[in-house]
């Protein structure tokens, strides 16, 4: 298995190594150009060393492609849960040459979905750190999914704070439907643990819906986050609808088990009394009331 | 309302009249004359051909030849010419290559750019797809398979999505046409094909051509992808026994995948859950038919569950849905 420190190095050795050649070869093609123009009588055609210079970029532009050919490989067999064989298809292109930034920068963001995935949640946030720590020029589309992993992967270690700072910046960002519901997911995650249940409440029935586009373990997750904020905030109609959803899509006692808070919408029929709210305070008032 | 001003996402056909904007969807032929000015909606046979990507000039190799040609010249300029036409001819070649090199990095430039594009907006079909934003998926689903595409990838994108929209009107006549033609005509990724068999199956057993979907079936009970079982088969055996009238093999098949059903279908669970119930009806079993049409209406509507499959309209009127908050209707 590929360490996170190894990759990060490896990313920025290759990095420092394919701008120096990069610049290597523009600084040749224009001093070979200058020696062309120059009036002065030389033995060297500058004419030649362009050409030189122009198939050394077109055989290592091709050899970069290769790369990127292995790296868009990556998501789906990750999608697909074939993580060994992903491990393999990141490795293959971490250790491939490159000439531009871009394969190198998303195959380390490929390597941070895997550990993601993998429930490894500090690598996944060390490897996605690295990736928005560049200057992303050409793949800022990188973006937002990196910022998503780190979001949850912090959230799963208990920094709500990095957390926060996370989500936050994806606010300003126009989302991909499939973004927005990885939001919301964190959204919903890092609500609940923050106890902000009205906030959770509000919008519910969109929220729901876009529930219900997810797969089957992220959906219960995100209607049993629901239902939780629907018995604190005394919506009895809410919480019993999304619970009894949630038991027909997953099992019970294996979501209780990775979201322990959860355990609460199951294990009382009825929301139990809150504490007394301050004069003024309406922290759970359901939005219709 | 003229052709000429007739909105771009307004079709009319002798089946079918939409509006993308409404939605609204009426079976009224048109009137004479008027047929010929427009198109038909989601005509299958057009978008096939008009969206086969067309051959291009290959403008890359035309370009490493003018540069090979340029360089030759040069040197071959280099060794008969005198020394100030060698000067000059240096200059010459060495403007022309930038010229050209510039040329190549902008039309390359370019094709991407137009191909981002194109994956843009499929990528805007597949969330309409996924929204149910029926109407106007199949907007842009006609636009763009209307003209050639750019890459023969999006193109079978854009037709899988095209054979979504095509069910979801009923027309799986259509459907099952594209899907043949992906699957005889193109080559396709495991799961891609699997799925196709798939839909294709379901809008077999839809279309009542019965022989050919069982047929389709024990095609599928051979093949898996990585050799997992699959829901969806599983969901199209329970529909087909329920459709040929063996409820109690529907009911078998149901309670044997329940937890691949519950694992792989997500919110399509409900499908299962409707069509049990209405096994369970037909056996006469009234508690079990109850309770599993009420587990089918808490994830989906009845009046969705009753588009997708016509047999389980006789359960609307006898068993009771789940209650639903007011807000979610």
């Amino acid at each position: 298995m590929i360490s996170a420190q190894y990759a990060i190095s490896r990313f920025r050795r290759d990095m420092t190594f394919g701008t120096l050649l990069r610049s290597l070869l523009l600084a040749g093609a224009a001093f070979s150009l200058l020696l062309s123009l120059s009036p002065i009588d030389g033995r060297v055609d500058g004419t030649m060393i362009l050409v030189v210079i122009a198939a050394i970029w077109l055989a290592l532009s091709y050899r970069s492609a290769r790369g990127l050919r292995l790296a868009a490989q990556s998501p789906s067999v990750i999608a697909s849960g074939q993580f060994d064989q992903a491990e393999a298809h990141v490795e293959m292109a971490l250790r491939s040459f490159s000439l531009f930034r871009t394969v190198k920068l998303r195959t380390l963001h490929h390597l941070a979905l895997l550990r993601h995935a993998e429930r490894r949640w500090d690598d996944a946030a060390i490897l996605s750190r690295t990736v928005l720590g560049n200057r992303l020029g050409a793949s800022h589309p990188l973006t937002k999914p990196s910022r998503l992993i780190l979001a949850d992967a912090l959230l799963e270690l208990g920094d709500l704070g990095g957390a926060y700072a996370a989500m936050a910046s994806l606010y300003n960002h126009r989302l991909t439907l499939a973004e927005a519901m990885e939001l919301m997911l964190v959204q919903l995650d890092y609500s609940a643990r923050i106890g902000a249940w009205q906030a959770m409440m509000s919008g519910v029935a969109d929220k729901v819906q876009l529930a219900e586009l997810m797969p089957a373990g992220n959906s219960a997750r995100a209607q049993g986050l629901l239902a939780l904020a629907a018995m604190k905030c005394g919506r009895e109609d809410w919480k019993k609808w999304l619970a009894d959803r949630v038991e027909l899509l997953a099992d019970v006692e294996e979501l209780c088990r990775l979201r322990p808070m959860l355990w609460e919408v199951w294990s009382r029929q009825t929301a139990p009394p809150e504490r007394p709210l301050a004069t003024g305070e309406n922290r759970c008032l359901a939005p219709s009331a | 309302m003229a052709a000429a001003e007739r909105p771009p996402w307004l079709w009319r056909s002798n089946r079918v009249t939409m509006n993308a904007t409404t939605g609204e969807i009426s079976t009224e032929s048109p009137k004479a004359g008027e047929a010929s000015a427009a198109p038909e909606f989601l005509d299958v046979a057009t978008l096939l051909e008009r969206s086969q990507p067309v051959g291009r000039a290959p403008w890359i190799w035309i370009g490493i030849a003018l540069l090979t040609g340029t360089m030759l010249a040069s040197g071959y300029g280099s060794a008969h010419a005198g020394r100030p036409q060698q000067q000059l001819l240096s200059t010459m070649a060495s403007a022309a290559m930038l010229a050209l090199m510039a040329g190549m990095a902008v039309f390359s430039w370019n094709t991407v750019r137009s191909h981002r594009e194109e994956q843009r907006r499929i990528e805007a079909v597949e969330e309409l797809v996924q929204l149910r934003r029926w109407p106007q998926a199949a907007g842009m689903l006609g636009l763009m398979l209307s003209a050639p595409m750019r890459t023969q990838q999006t193109r079978v994108q854009a037709l899988l999505y095209l054979t979504s929209v095509l069910a979801r009107y009923h027309r799986f006549g259509d459907a099952i046409a594209v899907e043949e033609y992906l699957l005889d005509n193109l080559q396709l990724d495991e799961r891609t094909e699997y799925a196709l068999l798939l839909a294709r199956a379901m809008g077999l057993l839809h279309e009542d051509r019965l022989f050919d979907a069982d047929r389709a079936i024990s095609d599928l009970r051979r093949g898996s992808v990585e050799g997992r079982e699959s829901a969806g088969l599983a969901l199209i055996e329970i529909y087909r026994d329920v459709k040929t009238g063996h409820p109690a093999e529907a009911i078998a098949m149901f309670e044997q995948k329940r937890t691949i059903l519950r694992q792989q279908l997500a919110h399509r669970l409900a499908d299962a859950y409707g069509l049990a119930a209405r096994a369970y009806d037909m056996q006469g079993f009234d508690d079990q038919a109850c309770s599993n049409w009420r587990r089918a209406t808490l994830l989906c509507p009845a009046g969705e569950l009753r588009r997708r499959y016509a047999e389980v309209i006789p359960l609307i009127a006898k068993y009771q849905p789940a209650e639903t908050p007011a807000e979610a209707r």
